[in-house]
C-alpha cells in the first residue's frame, strides 16, 4: 500500500506539470500537440468507461467524437447558430445518439456489442461521406471559428490548451467519481459477474446503458473541442481507425484504471505527430510499441509500471514475499 | 387459506429438446424448511434457476408471496424478498469480502443509481456488511479478497451475500458441499439460527444433514418430483431408497 500523502504529493506534481506545460515547452507546436492529447485523453477516458469498467468492448466510439464534432461545426458555421446554442445542441444531441446507440449494442453482448458498434460507427461515416449537401462529403466540413468564452482568446494556443485542459479536468474529476460511485461499482460488479449482479437486485441491461450514455455524453465534449481545435472535420474522424486508435489508447495505457488511458492517448497523439515527422511510416512503429507493451505488460503500461515499481521497491525485502497466505485456487466461475 | 410463499406450477424447462425440469409443481408455505434431494442431473439447480429467474420456464407458472413472476426478471423477483446462493461459488474474486457482501447490500437500495458519492463513505452500509460477516464468522477475514480465502470461507461468504439481503425466501444450493466436518456444523448451525419467518428451500445431498433440517423433503429424479412429504415419509418411501440411497 502506498501512503497517501505520496498520493497527494504525485497528483500535486501532475498538476503543477500540465499547468507550467506552456512554459516548459516554449515552442506552440508542441502546446498545440498538449492540446491534442488532452482531448483524445477525454476521449479514451470516456471508451474506457465502456472497455476498462464495464467489460464492454467498443469498436465505434469516434461515434460521439464525430457526430459532435460535425453538429457543432454545421450549426455554428453553416446554420448561423450561436456558440453555446451550437456547443450545447451539439453535446445534447449526440447523447441522444449515444441513447440509441446503447439501447441497440446491448442487444448484445461481447463480440456481438464489438459487431454492432463497429457497424453504427461505420454507418455514420458512410453518411458522412455520401450526404456531402450537408457534410460536405469527403472534403470535410470548416469554417468554424474557435470561441471568445468570457473573452478568452482561444486562437492563442496557451489559452486554447488550458480551456481543454479545464475540460479535461472537469472530465477526470467527473469519471473519477463515477467510478468510485455505487453506480461505477455497479458496472464493475456486471463486468465481473452479471449473473450475480442479476440476482442480487440489480438490473444490469439498465446499469450498462447509463454507462454507455455517460461514456458517450464525454466522448461528445471531446468532440466538441475537437471541432475547436481543428475548426474542421471529415469522414475520416468518424473512421473506424478513428475508434480502433482511440481502443489502442485505452488498451496500452491501461484499462480499469484512470490515469491509463491518459498515458496512452499521450502516447498515441505524440507518436502520430511528432514521430510522423521524420518516420513515415509512422504506423508501424505505433504496431510494435503497441506489441511490445502487450508482451511485457499485458495489462497496460500504467498498472505496468506500477508493479514494476513495486517489485523493484520490495526486492530488497525478498523474504517478505512469502509471507502472504497460500491462495486458494480461485473456483469455476 | 395464508398464500404460499412459493407455488410452482406445471412447470417445465427444456435445453435442447431434452427436458431438465418436467411437470414439477411445488406449494411452500411461509417458514417452512424444504429440502430438495436427488441423484446428479436430476435438476434440482435448473429448478432454482427458474425461480429465481435465469431463464424463462419453457411452460408453467412461478408464483412468489402469491405474485405471479413468470415473466419477471430475476432483479425483480429479488426485489420481491427472494435471495440465492450457487452450487458453483459466484463472487467478486478481486474484491475483498467486506466489498461483496457491500454489493449485495446495495442491490436492493435506491443508492445503486447514484453515480456521484463514494461507496467507500457510506458507512452504515460497511458497518452493517461487516456485521453481516460476523454472523457467519467471517469478520477477521473482511478487508481479505476472495481470490485469498479457502473453500470454505467462500461458501460461508455466499451465504452471508444472500443473508445480508435479509430475504423472505432463501434459496440455498448445497451450501454444504466440499466442507470439512467442522465446516459443516459451523453452517449448520448457521443455518439453524435463521429465523422462522424466512421460507428456505435447500438442495442438500447429505441425507443426515438434510434430515435434520428439512420439514417436508422433495426428492427429484429425471426433473420430475418422484417423492414428496414428511421426513418419516419420505424415508419410508421405497421409491427414496430406488433413486436416491440406491444411487
Ligand atoms: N444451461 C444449460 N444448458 C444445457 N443443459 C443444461 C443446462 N443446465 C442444466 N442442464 C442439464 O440439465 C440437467 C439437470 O441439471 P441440473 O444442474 O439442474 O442438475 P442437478 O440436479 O442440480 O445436479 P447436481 O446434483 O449435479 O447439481 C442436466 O442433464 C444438465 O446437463
Ligand atoms: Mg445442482
Amino acid at each position: 500500500m502506498r501512503a497517501p500523502s505520496f498520493n497527494l504529493l504525485s497528483w500535486l506534481i501532475a498538476i503543477a506539470a500540465l499547468l507550467a506545460l506552456p512554459w516548459l515547452v516554449t515552442s506552440d507546436y508542441y502546446v498545440n500537440i498538449a492540446s491534442q492529447v488532452v482531448i483524445a485523453a477525454i476521449l479514451a477516458l470516456s471508451l474506457n468507461l465502456l472497455i476498462g469498467f464495464g467489460g464492454m468492448i467498443s469498436l465505434g466510439h469516434a461515434a460521439y467524437l464525430g457526430v459532435a464534432a460535425y453538429l457543432s461545426i454545421y450549426l455554428t458555421a453553416h446554420a448561423g447558430f450561436g456558440h453555446l446554442a451550437g456547443a450545447l445542441i451539439a453535446i445534447g444531441a449526440t447523447t441522444v445518439l449515444a441513447m440509441l446507440f446503447g439501447y441497440l449494442a446491448l442487444r448484445a453482448s461481447g463480440l456481438g456489442f464489438l459487431m454492432i458498434t463497429l457497424a453504427l460507427g461505420q454507418i455514420l461515416w458512410g453518411v458522412a461521406y455520401r450526404w456531402a449537401s450537408l457534410t460536405g462529403g469527403d472534403n470535410g466540413l470548416g469554417g468554424l471559428k474557435r470561441p471568445h468564452p468570457f473573452g478568452l482568446n482561444l486562437m492563442d494556443p496557451a489559452i486554447f490548451y488550458y480551456f481543454a485542459l479545464a475540460f479535461f479536468g472537469i472530465a477526470l474529476w467527473c469519471i473519477a467519481r463515477f467510478v468510485q460511485s455505487a453506480l461505477g461499482q455497479s458496472l464493475q460488479g456486471t463486468r465481473d459477474q452479471p449473473r450475480r449482479m442479476r440476482a442480487l437486485g440489480y438490473n444490469v441491461w439498465l446499469i450498462q446503458w447509463l454507462s454507455f450514455v455517460f461514456a458517450g455524453f464525454w466522448g461528445s465534449v471531446a468532440g466538441l473541442l475537437y471541432a475547436y481545435y481543428h475548426q474542421f472535420v471529415s469522414p475520416q474522424t468518424l473512421h473506424l481507425t478513428t475508434s480502433a486508435e482511440t481502443l489502442l489508447m485505452v488498451i496500452a495505457g491501461g484499462t480499469g484504471t484512470l490515469l491509463g488511458p491518459v498515458v496512452g492517448a499521450a502516447l498515441v497523439v505524440i507518436l502520430k505527430n511528432v514521430v510522423s515527422a521524420y518516420i513515415t511510416r509512422w504506423l508501424i512503429l505505433l504496431g510494435v510499441i503497441f506489441v511490445v507493451i502487450v508482451l511485457f505488460m499485458p495489462e497496460g503500461l500504467v498498472p505496468g509500471i506500477t508493479r514494476w515499481v513495486r517489485s523493484l521497491r520490495s526486492r530488497p525485502r525478498a523474504d517478505k514475499a512469502a509471507d502472504t497466505p497460500s491462495i486458494a485456487k480461485d473456483s469455476a466461475r | 387459506m395464508t398464500t404460499p410463499v412459493l407455488e410452482v406450477t406445471g412447470l417445465y424447462r427444456f435445453f435442447g429438446g431434452l427436458p431438465a425440469v418436467r411437470d414439477v409443481s411445488m406449494r411452500i408455505p411461509a417458514g417452512e424448511r424444504r429440502l430438495l434431494l436427488g441423484p446428479n442431473g436430476a435438476g434440482k439447480t435448473t429448478f432454482f434457476n427458474l425461480i429465481a429467474g435465469d431463464f424463462p420456464p419453457s411452460q408453467g407458472e412461478i408464483r412468489i408471496f402469491g405474485q405471479n413472476v413468470t415473466r419477471k426478471s430475476a432483479n425483480q423477483r429479488t426485489h420481491l424478498g427472494m435471495a440465492r446462493t450457487y452450487q458453483i461459488i459466484t463472487l467478486f474474486s478481486k474484491n475483498t469480502l467486506l466489498h461483496n457482501v457491500v454489493i449485495s447490500l446495495v442491490g436492493l437500495r435506491e443508492i445503486r443509481f447514484n453515480p456521484w458519492s463514494d461507496l467507500r463513505r457510506q458507512t452504515p452500509l460497511w458497518d452493517e456488511a461487516r456485521a453481516t460477516l460476523a454472523l457467519v464468522g467471517l469478520e477477521h477475514l473482511a478487508d481479505r479478497t476472495v481470490a485469498e480465502t479457502s473453500y470454505g470461507e467462500r461458501r460461508r461468504l455466499e451465504i452471508a451475500m444472500a443473508l445480508a439481503q435479509k430475504p423472505k425466501l432463501l434459496l440455498l444450493d448445497e451450501p454444504l458441499a466440499g466442507l470439512s466436518a467442522d465446516e459443516r456444523q459451523d453452517v449448520q448451525r448457521l443455518l439453524q439460527s435463521i429465523p422462522r419467518d424466512v421460507t428456505i428451500v435447500m438442495i442438500e445431498h447429505d441425507m443426515d444433514v438434510a434430515l435434520a433440517f428439512a420439514d417436508v423433503i422433495t426428492v427429484m429424479q429425471h426433473g420430475q418430483v418422484v417423492v414428496e412429504g414428511s421426513r418419516a415419509d419420505v424415508v419410508a418411501d421405497p421409491r427414496t431408497r430406488e433413486v436416491y440411497l440406491g444411487h
